[in-house]
This record gives structure tokens, C-alpha cells and sequence, in this order.
């Protein structure tokens, strides 16, 4: 599960500027985050379950962010570009979760 | 309608379900009205609980648009075969002695009933209005009574599916730090 571990260790060097350049394009600091609203319906255990196998995320964390939706009304599940937000929106609604996005500001 | 599935996770991976059979027949009713509900939504608070909005901004209306057009036909798609396909194992199930059926899922069925359950969950409860503060209790003679029993059914059906499910996936995940 966890690739952490691998991907430290294996430190690729680009060959080229563009190749550089390309890398860190892929993944700019681009401000947007995802945010699962709470609702009556969904079961504190199956909201675990959706954050794990979406997200990969330990149970620990999995269950913190299920609680800070339960109890703040919302949590703040994942980040990153407009596109990769998007794609998380879309299977967190395919799993019926109340889901939305925004620029992190 | 106070009943436990009985379930459990053979050695292949495959989950199974015992239930009596008439709540087999029932949870496969409800299922399929949610078919229908899908195929031709009659109520505006359903359809924003199925599908949400991805931007709550209005200024990202145009984003939003394209958002709808890009995923919403697919998840219509994605939910009317998982309900085709849960109707007909729920028709399918093999009979356990008078009054029980089984049903062995593998993988994707188990993916297919939590998602389908939770769905007909979503949609009955709004109808019913369920709140976080008090529990659905309806007089006898109300006719959301019934439906206030089904809802109990499907949660009760769903958290026994998630509970097999949560102890198959691992503790960790990638927020844990690497072992150095």
C-alpha cells in the first residue's frame, strides 16, 4: 500500500530541462481542495472506508477526517490542480459522498 | 424488522451474506425503485444528494457545466448497471434451507452492494428527512413508517458490509511515514 518508501529512495535525475521542467509542472502548488460536506445518511464507518481506498489513507487519518466532518460540518480531504480535484469530486460523488471544490484561499 | 445478516469472508476473498428470504425480496424491491428513480428523477433534493455539485462558487458556473457534462451520464450509467446487476444476484440467490438465501460476491459485487445501498439509503432518507439528531420514528399508521423500517434495513445491511470491508483493508496508508 504504502509506496512512500520506494519513492524516496529512487530519486530519478532528469536528463533534460524540459524533462525538469516537465516534472514540476506536473505537480504545481496549484491552490484547489477538496471538501466532504457531513450529512445524515452516510455512515461514520463507510465515509472511513471511502477515504481509505480513494485516498490510501491510514486508518487513523481516514477516521480524524471523518470526524472532523461529523463535528465541523466539513473536512478538507485532499489537494492539489483543478483537474486532479475534479477526478476526486467525481469518485467521491460515484460513491455518495457529498463532495465539492474550491480555490484554497 | 429486527434482523442480523449473517456474513463472512471466505478464504478466497469472497464475501458471503445469509438472509431471511423475504428481506432478500424486500432490500431487491427497493433497489429496483431506485432504478426507476434514476432512469426518471421526480424530485430536485434526490438529485442534488446523487449528484452534487462539484463548485459551490457561482462565479465557476461555466467549470461546473463542464463538470456535469464530463461525469454526470457516466455515474447514471455507472449506478443503473450496479442496480441491474444487485437485483439479479438478489434473484438469484441460492436458498439455504426454507427460509434463507445466500449470496457470495466477489470483489466487485461487494463494491456494487455498498455503493447501491448507500445510494438507496441516500435517496430514502431524503425523502424521509432524516437528521442527525433524532432518530426516524414515525406512528404506526404514517405511511413513512414502512419506509422508516427499510431505511433501518439498509443501514443495518450496509454497516455489516463495511465492517467485513474495513477489516480487509490495512491500518497504514501513504500519510504514514516511510520506515527508515
Amino acid at each position: 500500500m504504502s509506496t512512500s518508501a520506494a519513492d524516496t529512495e529512487q530519486i530519478t535525475i532528469p536528463d533534460t530541462v524540459e524533462e525538469l521542467l516537465g516534472e514540476e509542472d506536473a505537480r504545481p502548488d496549484t491552490p484547489w481542495i477538496v471538501i466532504v460536506w457531513n450529512d445524515p445518511v452516510n455512515l461514520m464507518s463507510y465515509v472511513v472506508l471511502v477515504l481509505q481506498k480513494l485516498f490510501g489513507y491510514s486508518r487513523p487519518k481516514a477516521t480524524r477526517l471523518m470526524l472532523q466532518v461529523h463535528h465541523e460540518g466539513r473536512a478538507v480531504v485532499a489537494n492539489g490542480t483543478r483537474e486532479k480535484c475534479e477526478v476526486d469530486v467525481a469518485r467521491l460523488h460515484g460513491y455518495g459522498l457529498w463532495a465539492t471544490m474550491q480555490r484554497d484561499d | 424488522m429486527a434482523f442480523r445478516p449473517v456474513k463472512r469472508r471466505r478464504r478466497d476473498g469472497r464475501v458471503v451474506i445469509t438472509l431471511p428470504a423475504p428481506v432478500a425480496q424486500l432490500v431487491g424491491r427497493v433497489v429496483a425503485e431506485l432504478g426507476d428513480m434514476l432512469i426518471a428523477p421526480q424530485d430536485g433534493a434526490i438529485s442534488s444528494r446523487l449528484f452534487p455539485r462539484a463548485y459551490l462558487d457561482p462565479t465557476e458556473e461555466h467549470a461546473e457545466q463542464e463538470f456535469q457534462s464530463l461525469v454526470h451520464d457516466d455515474l447514471v450509467r455507472a449506478r443503473l448497471e450496479a442496480v441491474a446487476a444487485m437485483v439479479a444476484e438478489l434473484e438469484a440467490a441460492r436458498p439455504i434451507g426454507s427460509d434463507r438465501v445466500e449470496i457470495v460476491l466477489d470483489a466487485e459485487g461487494e463494491h456494487r452492494w455498498l455503493t447501491v445501498l448507500n445510494d438507496a439509503r441516500l435517496t430514502l432518507g431524503t425523502v424521509l428527512g432524516v437528521t442527525e439528531d433524532e432518530p426516524l420514528d414515525f406512528p404506526d399508521d404514517d405511511p413513512r413508517a414502512a419506509g422508516a423500517d427499510m431505511y433501518a434495513l439498509l443501514s443495518a445491511l450496509q454497516g455489516e458490509l463495511v465492517e467485513v470491508a474495513l477489516a480487509q483493508l490495512p491500518e497504514t496508508g501513504t500519510d504514514d511515514p516511510a520506515p527508515s
